[in-house]
């Protein structure tokens, strides 16, 4: 029995793990910077399986890394630029100290600085994976750029970071990439696809700070001095790939038609030209002019089957999406004051309309509020006193609605005064036996072209009229429904009976042979829940146990959802009542 | 009343520009005063009045030698002040040529007319001639007392390596006629030749956070960042150690499978369909009732009972110690109860005989025989009880399925879950909510709820990016000493 004896401790998990305080000290580093390295290049604390194992048999909460992510950040260059930086500030600190000017001036002309080039190229090899990434670095630039540019962090960065994101968005303009909106409580939620990945951001409502006092902004800047590195080299190809010139020059026309001069009230000149790009009225210039290509029609193979229904599907997929992108084409937009203008002048253009607002309002502003051509004007207050004839007046919640709905919804809802349809979000899916709320509802008729609109209002008005015999009506509506279904239920019964008597009756003599009638479409019917019931015949115990539970559970869903429809009903009756009853009093 | 003798200088030529300002108000000169009896009071005690004098008068008892030593009394008085003024006097005399009430008008004012040219030559008197200064003891002190003259500074009167100097001087003179420089001149020559002042200076680098920096394709072919080392041998490169370290490939996972946006419900939208945002309401009371539970709880710990101990419970803890006495002796009455019968020591199993060693065995083999006859005669029977085992079967194999199931679901659970990165938990800020009063009826009302920051925060610490910290404590080295400055006392009624 020879051997060493093994010690605990040096082999397995406890080896591969290594503790926050001993990489720090590994790494020679200061907490802060060790913390900055670590969210820069991207390495992240690890739970252990066996914390017991891995912190040598003590139970103390520590923060563990991977031995090997350390020995990565070894590597590092960044690293010895942090130790400069520490030695720098202790000269300077020195130099100010003894009231050295002069070192003070050099040393501040040679202080170390550092580039995170490298470290986005390693992070994302290819420029999918940083596509695929964006979604954080588009959400903290949106949100740093509405800081207020005193304290907290630098006012380079805020800077840098509006650039950035006023790119962005010019981007998502001239590729009409944007999908979905959505107005939350927390702020706005944007979904674009670029270059086939599906973006998602949020931004904040513009002056909607309260500075909250749990965020670590040292962190939060660490993050964002990463995310604005990396924004920047995927605006750069972005740009590229549209043919558009980065860094973005407002196309030519647009600019005579800007005039320089109207700029100065408002931003000095070093500003003021990305305040006019951050107007996102003009479009962009082209490093290439752009030749009006004849659309480029896909090749047509011959397909059979499956693939040719598929192909079908993915050519309508297509229109709509094309048609989608050109929603507000050739509508004119004015935005009064109160509404909220970048998110609306970002949305409308995206989808192709043209926009302006009050000279006084904000630079770029392109047409005048008593321009003829206008039509339609985002409004926000109760009325308006002097309203111009030949344009829509609407509340703003139209314009995010309709670019959710892929239409342009009726104008009738969205009046100036009037009681909104509630915002429904574009994120939500429901699936089937899903509850789905009445206004969904009302939506996904429109989508498919009904016009489900003009009927209530006709009730509506019918109920109005005749406020007393409200009851006897739904009655009768009651009624209505289920005469239909007690003459659809006839039918199929003197179906059911004909096909009985033709299988019963035996034929005693010959007659004139009579055409069958056969419902094709009801036999196929039968065919499959015959099919249906014999499988599950079929099926082995086990089996049908499962798909038991899975139809209970349909029909519990299903259940679910037909209580909240009564509820909703319930509801609005209640809703309707009270109106009634407002009306009748003000009319009293 | 009188000048003070502090202001005498200026009476002087030299202090003319100090009196032009005040020409007008110059007070009586203490020369005009002499005459008069009020002269006394030009000496500092003569100016505190008749009551200071009295003072001084009254001043220590005469009875002792001390009292007569010092030159006081009135008399004494009288020959201070007759002092001063002759000293007053001399110094006039001394400082402005003569008293300065005897001297003309001209000679003490001017009239200022503003800057007056320089050309006009000042009329200059001769300075009264000063003694021979003595030099200072001091400095009499600190002459060097050696005889030995200090050794003299060669460099001041020679250079080092001058003749070496002077040879190459004269060596590159004579080059120069030829046409040839030393190696310096020659490079600041071609320098200017080349038509320039040196290398251009780059203009310095934008910073990585500059709002005007450049960016550039980081993935194209040809970038910037690769540029120094495209084309060059990897080997060479490795071996060198100027080729970046690989990015090991785990880390390209994300730390989560969670989305980094996470949309926030359709309960939650700025005018939300009423069945959502009930919903919404019902999942943040649920956390909210949570939240109270707890709280109540942690206080119900630390709730003090509020009965006070009743006095049988005072009195038996008062005579905790003194009754010990009849519990000892009952001890001791169950120790000799022990006594009398102790437990019977198990005796020691000696060697086993070969007949019970043989009996044991044999009694083996038939029980293994009975258990194998037994477990034969099971399996013929388990022919016959065939659906009763695959019934058995079924079930544990169900059995099975919920298990892996569960463990399924728990373990998608875990990997949604934040982990514990540290000696804080993960904590979830609950969902943002406006009450039905709160909601807006416009955008334009809309007021926001909840911070995009603070969001953004906590949906990387979800997301295992940052552990959970609390802000550091800020703990004071030093005691912080009040101290109340007498100017700026507080003043207490």
């Amino acid at each position: 029995m020879g051997g060493l004896e093994k010690k605990k401790y040096e082999r397995g998990a406890a080896t591969n793990y290594i503790t926050r305080n001993r990489a720090r000290k590994k790494l020679q580093l200061s907490l802060p910077d060790f913390r900055r390295l670590c969210i820069l290049k991207g390495i992240y604390p690890h739970e252990p399986k066996h914390k017991k194992k891995v912190n040598k048999g003590s139970t103390a909460p520590r923060t563990f890394y991977l031995l090997k992510d350390i020995k990565f950040l070894l590597h590092e260059p960044i690293v010895s630029k942090f130790r400069e930086y520490k030695v720098f500030v202790r000269k300077l600190r020195k130099a100010y100290g003894k009231s050295e000017w002069g070192t003070v001036e050099r040393l501040k002309d040679n202080k170390p600085t550092y580039k995170l080039d490298h470290i986005v190229k390693e992070r994302y090899p290819t420029f999918v994976d940083a596509l695929r990434d964006l979604d954080d670095a588009l959400s903290m630039c949106f949100l740093f750029s509405t800081f207020p540019r005193t304290g907290k962090c630098h006012v380079q960065t805020i800077q840098l970071c509006r650039r950035l994101a006023v790119e962005f968005q010019n981007y998502v303009i001239a590729s009409r990439s944007l999908r979905k909106v959505f107005l939350s409580i927390k702020g706005i939620y944007y979904q674009a696809e670029v270059l086939g990945q599906t973006i998602t951001w949020i931004t904040p409502y513009a002056f909607a700070h309260d500075h909250p006092t749990d965020v670590d902004y040292r962190v939060m800047a660490t993050f964002t001095e990463f995310y604005t590195t990396l924004l920047g080299f995927v605006n750069f190809r972005l740009y590229h790939s549209l043919n558009l010139l980065y860094p973005p020059k407002i196309d030519s026309q647009a600019a005579d038609e800007l005039k320089p001069a109207e700029g100065k009230e408002y931003a000095m000149d070093s500003e003021s030209y990305l305040e006019r790009l951050s107007a996102l009225s003009a479009s962009l210039a082209r490093a290439v002019a752009p030749t009006h290509e004849d659309e480029v029609e896909v090749d047509e193979f011959p397909v059979e089957g499956e693939t040719a229904e598929l192909m079908d599907a993915k050519k309508k997929e297509q229109e709509a999406l094309e048609k989608h992108k050109k929603l507000f084409e050739g509508l004119r937009f004015f935005l009064n004051r109160e509404v909220p203008r970048e998110p609306l002048a970002f949305v409308i253009r995206c989808f192709g309309g043209q926009v302006s607002w009050d000279k006084s309002l904000c630079i770029g502003a392109t047409y005048d509020a008593t321009d003829p051509s206008i039509t339609h004007h985002i409004i926000d207050r109760p009325r308006l006193d002097k309203q111009v004839v030949g344009r829509y007046y609407l509340q703003p919640q139209w314009v995010f609605d309709s670019v959710n709905a892929k239409l342009c919804l009726p104008v009738a809802d969205y009046f100036p005064g009037v009681l909104l349809p509630p915002h429904l979000s574009p994120f939500v899916t429901e699936k089937e036996g899903d509850y789905v709320p009445p206004e969904k509802l009302k939506l996904l008729a429109l989508q498919r072209g009904e016009n489900p609109e003009e009927e209530s209002e006709e009730e509506e008005e019918e109920e109005e009229e005749e406020d007393d015999n409200d009851k006897e009506e739904e009655e009768e509506e009651d009624e209505s429904e289920k005469e239909e279904e007690m003459k659809l239920q006839k039918m199929e019964e003197q179906k059911m009976e004909e096909q009985k008597t033709q299988s019963k009756v035996l034929p005693v003599k010959v007659t004139a042979g009579k055409v069958r009638l056969e419902d094709k479409q009801r036999l196929e019917q039968e065919q499959q829940s015959e099919e249906k019931r014999l499988a599950i015949m079929m099926m082995k115990k086990r089996e049908k146990y499962l798909y038991k539970k899975i139809m209970f559970g349909k029909k519990r869903k299903i259940r679910e959802a037909n209580k909240l429809a009564e509820k909703r009903k319930a509801h609005d009756a209640a809703l309707k009542e009270q109106k009634k009853k407002n009306k009748k009093a003000r009319q009293a | 009343m009188a000048a003070p003798s502090s202001s005498r200088p200026f009476c002087r030529r030299g202090g003319r520009k100090l009196l032009q300002g005040v020409s007008g108000s110059f007070p009586p000169l203490p020369h005009e005063m002499a005459a008069a009896e009020e002269f006394l009071a030009f000496n500092p005690a003569g100016r505190a009045g008749p009551a200071a004098a009295s003072r001084r008068r009254c001043r220590g008892p005469r009875n002792r030698k001390k009292g007569w030593k010092r030159w006081s009394g009135p008399e004494a008085r009288l020959g201070r002040e007759i002092g001063d003024f002759l000293e007053d006097v001399g110094l006039q005399e001394r400082a402005a040529g003569g008293l300065i009430s005897e001297q003309p008008n001209e000679d003490l004012f001017f009239l200022d007319t503003g800057s007056a040219p320089k050309s006009q030559p000042l009329k200059k008197k001769k300075p009264p001639k000063k003694p021979p200064q003595k030099p200072l003891h001091v400095d009499l002190v600190l002459q060097p007392l050696s005889k030995v003259p200090p050794p003299k500074n060669i460099c001041a009167y020679q250079t080092p390596n001058g003749r070496k100097e002077r040879r190459r001087r004269q060596f590159w003179e004579k080059k120069a006629e030829i046409g040839e420089f030393p190696r310096a001149e020659r490079r600041l020559r071609a320098r200017l030749a080349r038509g320039g002042g040196g290398t251009p200076q780059k203009p310095p680098e934008l910073g990585r956070s500059d709002p005007q920096r450049p960016f550039y394709d980081i993935w194209g072919e040809h970038n910037p960042l690769d540029a120094p080392l495209a084309g060059q041998d990897p080997w060479y490169l490795q071996q060198t150690k100027r080729l970046r370290v690989q990015r090991p490939p785990r880390l390209q996972a994300k730390p989560s499978p969670l989305p980094p946006v996470e949309v926030i419900g359709q309960g939650g939208s700025y005018n939300p369909p009423f069945q959502d945002h009930q919903e919404l309401l019902l999942r943040a009371l649920e956390v909210e009732t949570r939240r109270r539970r707890e709280e109540e709880k942690v206080e119900r710990r630390l709730k003090v009972t509020e009965e006070p101990p009743s006095q049988e419970a005072v009195l038996r803890e008062q005579l905790q110690g003194l009754l010990e006495e009849e519990e000892e002796e009952e001890e001791r009455d169950e120790d000799r109860e022990e006594e009398q019968n102790p437990p019977r020591k198990r005796e020691q199993p000696g060697r086993k005989t070969e007949k019970q060693r043989r009996r044991e065995k044999e009694q083996r083999e038939k029980a293994g025989a009975r258990a194998r006859a037994r477990l034969a005669l099971q399996r013929r029977q388990g022919l016959f009880r065939l659906r009763a085992l695959r019934r058995a079967l079924r079930l544990r194999d169900a059995e099975l399925q919920r298990r892996r199931r569960l463990r399924e679901r728990q373990r998608r659970l875990r990997e949604t879950a934040p982990k514990r990165l540290g000696p804080l938990r993960y904590e979830d800020a609950g969902p943002e909510v406006q009450l039905s009063e709160e909601l807006a009826e416009s955008l334009r009302r809309l007021r926001p709820e909840g911070s995009v920051l603070r969001d953004r925060f906590k949906s990387l610490q979800r997301r295992n990016m940052i552990e959970p910290r609390e802000r550091a404590k800020f703990r004071r080295r030093f005691r912080v000493k009040l101290v109340e400055k007498r100017s700026f006392r507080a003043i207490t009624l």
